[in-house]
């Protein structure tokens, strides 16, 4: 990943390793989703344009861009008068959203390096941006780090930006330069991982990892559980080992087990080695099913509480455990062996008196699917009984596990449905 | 029936006229406030018609800028800190907005300042006045609608006249007075050299530039309605400098020759006021007061809405006071946060006001000439203005002005840095 000011200002060095001039703008095509860049605008004696496919190699480190042809041949090319300028044409330009509303100004453009080309893919308009131009933000963001904080990265998708136009007619300068959204203001908070999902899978290998190279973890393992199998596969299999595990541990158990699965066995034992013990013990238990068993589907993060405690107790012990958001619909009751005695919904425990016992109101007729159902029949479960997750029990009806709606539809949905459906925005 | 279409033409023009005029004037009037009016009357009583001629030429060049800020907002349809940074950059912007809220903080304050003053006068206690103004024109901005709060900017701007009333009432001697301002006779003087460079920063602040130009552009007029445009900006120029002229004629005739340098060094506008009284009456003394009232309530709104405009057009947040408050947060925030602070530092104890004023003025001395340079690249760029570019005349004119400007600044920050050889 890229940004437009990074490259702003570097050195052109022809084949001959003759200086060329310094990188003054990037023009593009308009094309979609994301625009494709074109030339690169050298400051040199007006307006020297080289085409994208002279350049050999940008180094960020030493801000260089490497020619492949000499400067003379260069020379020779003209430019495009409507091509589109990054820097004059879309960089500090104001940003509104469907309703006209002004929102903020693009302080930074994202670029991103796929099958040989150089695509426009988002915006930044946050702080680190406008920090980034004045040199600043490397020292915000450990000013940020020495009081704890993280300085988030602002980001919109190029796909949520409507077309650009051509460039301004000279008789009738445009008062409406403006960048449109397709979206409202308030939902561009921040590109959300499912919209880096998107990206990301439209890319190669390598363009991929430099992607996740420069997100948090957290984002990196939300932006992974987005994604398709085959995509986090390869997104796992080309990353470092050690951020590999780190990214994983941030994930449910249940997806981190099917990555693995797909990764060969030596790769799998390594990350599984270098995650913290407790997150490695669940993800082993779950490798130990068949994939399209409920075993293989289920999850290890379900809530589980001792028979023996009243409404009140019970309410506390959530309050203890705060258990995410798939989880939480459902509460089993189990006794010291782990046996599943009932389930309570969060609605019965919180209409009842705070000192009624859990066992004398919860439902004792448990619908279950045990380990080594297959994922059609724990689907059909689901459907029937109009759950949001079913809990999954081994021989003794001891709870082992939970399958959630979503996951359960995941598996069953056949892959050709799922490339047909729209991209939810 | 010819005749009465030549008529309904003419009205139809007029109207056009009152819908587009408003920001020239608000913007000029809203620049002669408690400082300048100091300015001016120190002038009158310091040299007497001595500098008439002075103020004649400062109207030009501020004629020629505010043409170009009313022209840059019709064709444009956004402010300068919009184009400021479409041009220049983050950096640039960043570092302009840094030191324009710094200097437009302290000049609110100054304008506080001066309607404790002014109500001082009339025995109203500062913390009566100082907070029942900030909460009316709070009122006013956040809840009016453009129009609205244009027209009662505008009509505050009818005090001015109280100005040139007590000018006529002072009785001056025409014919020299006629005979100063068109002939140039400078005084061999620092003082004189000095109050000229002051005269010339008290017409021209950089909050004038942008809030010409953002109300220009808010209004959204059509690049047809230009040249009513441009007469408002222009007429806002020579009504701003005619109400100057006349504080000069009535301090000339009342106190020229009867204050010591000591004391007129130390004089704010009220002083002028209560000066007055014993030697014209207290007609005089009364409308200078209520033109000191009135120029400090205009710009103590018109500032703190200057400088919210200019910061979120400079980060593109949504602005403009035709707004509900929690559409444009940062735009009431800027403006609010202002006035609060104007207001803070004048009840506050132990703020030291006057030396605040004095660095908020080498600040915007600055700037000014900076935002000047910035404005003439930006007129003349044919991506930006299209055809409406300045004329070969008009950059003549408009270059020479920002050289003196500039020039005069220099001299300005020369002789206000303590330590410098021309420091007094």
């Amino acid at each position: 990943m890229l940004f437009l000011t990074e490259i702003l200002g570097a050195e052109v060095i022809d084949v001959r390793q003759h200086r060329t001039g310094a990188v003054r703008d990037l023009t593009v095509r308009v094309q979609e989703p994301y625009p494709v860049v074109t030339g690169l605008v050298v400051s040199r004696r007006g307006q020297l344009v080289i085409p994208w496919s002279e350049v050999r190699t940008f180094a960020a480190a030493t801000r260089e861009v490497a020619l492949r042809a000499t400067r003379e041949d260069i020379e020779r090319q003209s430019a495009d008068p409507n091509a589109i300028w990054l820097a004059r044409d879309v960089m500090d330009k104001q940003v509104v959203d469907t309703d006209g509303r002004r929102v903020v100004r693009v302080n930074d453009l994202q670029l991103v390096e796929g099958g040989g080309s150089l695509l426009l893919v988002g915006a930044d308009i946050g702080i680190r941006g406008i920090l980034r131009r004045l040199g600043l933000e490397k020292l915000a963001k450990s000013a940020a780090r020495l009081l704890g904080r993280d300085l988030p990265m602002v980001l919109v998708s190029w796909e949520v930006v409507a077309p650009l136009g051509s460039a301004p007619d000279l008789e009738h300068p445009v008062s409406d330069d403006a960048i449109r959204l397709r979206i409202s203001g308030s939902r561009i908070a921040k590109l959300h991982p499912a919209d880096i999902a998107d990206i990301v899978e439209d890319l190669g290998a390598k363009e991929r990892k430099t992607i996740f190279d420069t997100l948090t973890e957290d984002i990196a393992a939300d932006t992974l559980e987005e994604m398709e199998l085959a995509d986090q596969v390869s997104v796992i299999e080309h990353m470092d080992a050690e951020r590999a595990s780190e990214i994983l541990e941030e994930m449910p158990p249940d997806e981190v087990a099917d990555i693995l699965t797909e990764l060969p066995r030596e790769q799998a034992d390594r990350l599984l080695s270098l995650m913290e013990k407790e997150e490695a013990q669940d993800v082993k238990e779950l490798l130990a099913y068949e994939e399209d068993t409920a075993g293989g589907l289920m999850t290890t993060e379900y809530v589980a509480v001792p028979e023996r405690l009243t409404a009140q107790q019970c309410i506390d012990e959530l309050r203890r455990m705060e258990p995410n958001a798939e989880s939480i619909y459902y509460v089993f009751v189990i006794d010291a062996e782990e046996h599943l005695r009932g389930v309570l919904s969060l609605r019965d425990l919180i209409v009842a008196q705070p000192d009624t016992l859990i066992s004398s109101i919860m439902i004792r007729d448990v619908i279950t699917v045990h380990l080594e159902d297959g994922v059609k029949e724990v689907a059909a479960v689901l459907s029937k009984y109009n759950l949001l997750a079913v809990p999954v029990v081994d021989d003794a009806f001891r709870i082992q596990g939970l399958v959630t709606v979503d996951d359960a539809l995941d598996a069953v949905l056949p892959e050709s449905i799922k490339r047909k459906l729209p991209k939810a925005r | 029936m010819t005749r009465l279409a030549v008529r309904l033409r003419r009205f139809r023009r007029l109207f056009i006229l009152l819908a587009v005029i408003g920001p020239g004037l608000i913007t000029t009037n809203a620049g002669n406030d408690a400082g300048a009016i100091a300015t001016y009357s120190q002038a009158g009583a310091e040299f007497g018609y001595q500098m008439l001629w002075i103020l004649a030429l400062i109207t030009v060049s501020l004629a020629v800028v505010n043409e170009m800020s009313a022209r840059m907002g019709v064709v444009t349809g956004k402010g300068l800190a919009d184009l400021i940074r479409e041009r220049f950059g983050v950096r640039g912007t960043t570092l302009a907005m840094v030191l324009l809220l710094v200097a437009n903080a302290v000049t609110t304050m100054a304008e506080f300042a001066g309607v404790a003053a002014a109500l001082e006068l009339f025995h109203v206690p500062k913390y009566a006045s100082v907070p029942l103004v900030a909460i009316a024109i709070w009122l006013l901005i956040t809840r009016g609608s453009y129009p609205v709060v244009e027209r009662v900017l505008l009509s505050i701007g009818v005090v001015y006249l109280a100005y040139i009333v007590s000018g006529i009432v002072s009785h001056p001697d025409w014919g020299e007075v006629i005979r100063s301002t068109l002939v140039p006779h400078p005084v061999p003087s620092l003082n004189y050299f000095l109050l000229a460079i002051g005269l010339i920063g008290t017409t021209i602040a950089p909050w004038m530039l942008f809030y010409l130009q953002s109300s220009v552009a808010e209004k959204g007029i059509p690049n047809e309605q230009l040249p009513y445009s441009r007469v408002d900006a222009i007429s806002g120029a020579i009504f701003a400098d005619v109400v100057a002229f006349f504080i000069i004629v009535a301090a000339a005739v009342a106190l020229y020759g009867k204050l010591d340098a000591a004391t007129l060094a130390n004089m704010q506008a009220a002083d002028y006021a209560r000066a007055l009284e014993p030697v014209v009456g207290s007609a005089a003394f009364i409308l200078f007061g209520i033109g000191l009232f009135g120029a400090s309530l205009l710009s103590g709104g018109v500032v703190p809405l200057s400088t919210a405009y200019t910061v979120t057009e400079a980060f593109g947040w949504e602005r403009g006071v035709g707004h509900r408050m929690a559409d444009a947060p940062a735009f009431f925030g800027i403006f609010t946060g202002l006035i609060v602070i104007g207001c803070l530092a004048v009840l506050i104890p132990g703020v030291p006001l006057v030396s605040l004023i004095l660095l908020s003025q080498e600040i915007n001395g600055l700037i000014l000439a900076a935002i000047l340079v910035f404005m003439m690249v930006l007129v003349n760029d044919r991506r930006i203005m299209g055809r409406y570019v300045n004329g070969r005349l008009i950059n003549t004119i408009a270059w020479a002005t920002v050289a003196l400007l500039v020039s005069l600044i220099g001299l300005l920050l020369a002789f206000s840095i303590p330590g410098s050889p021309l420091s007094g």
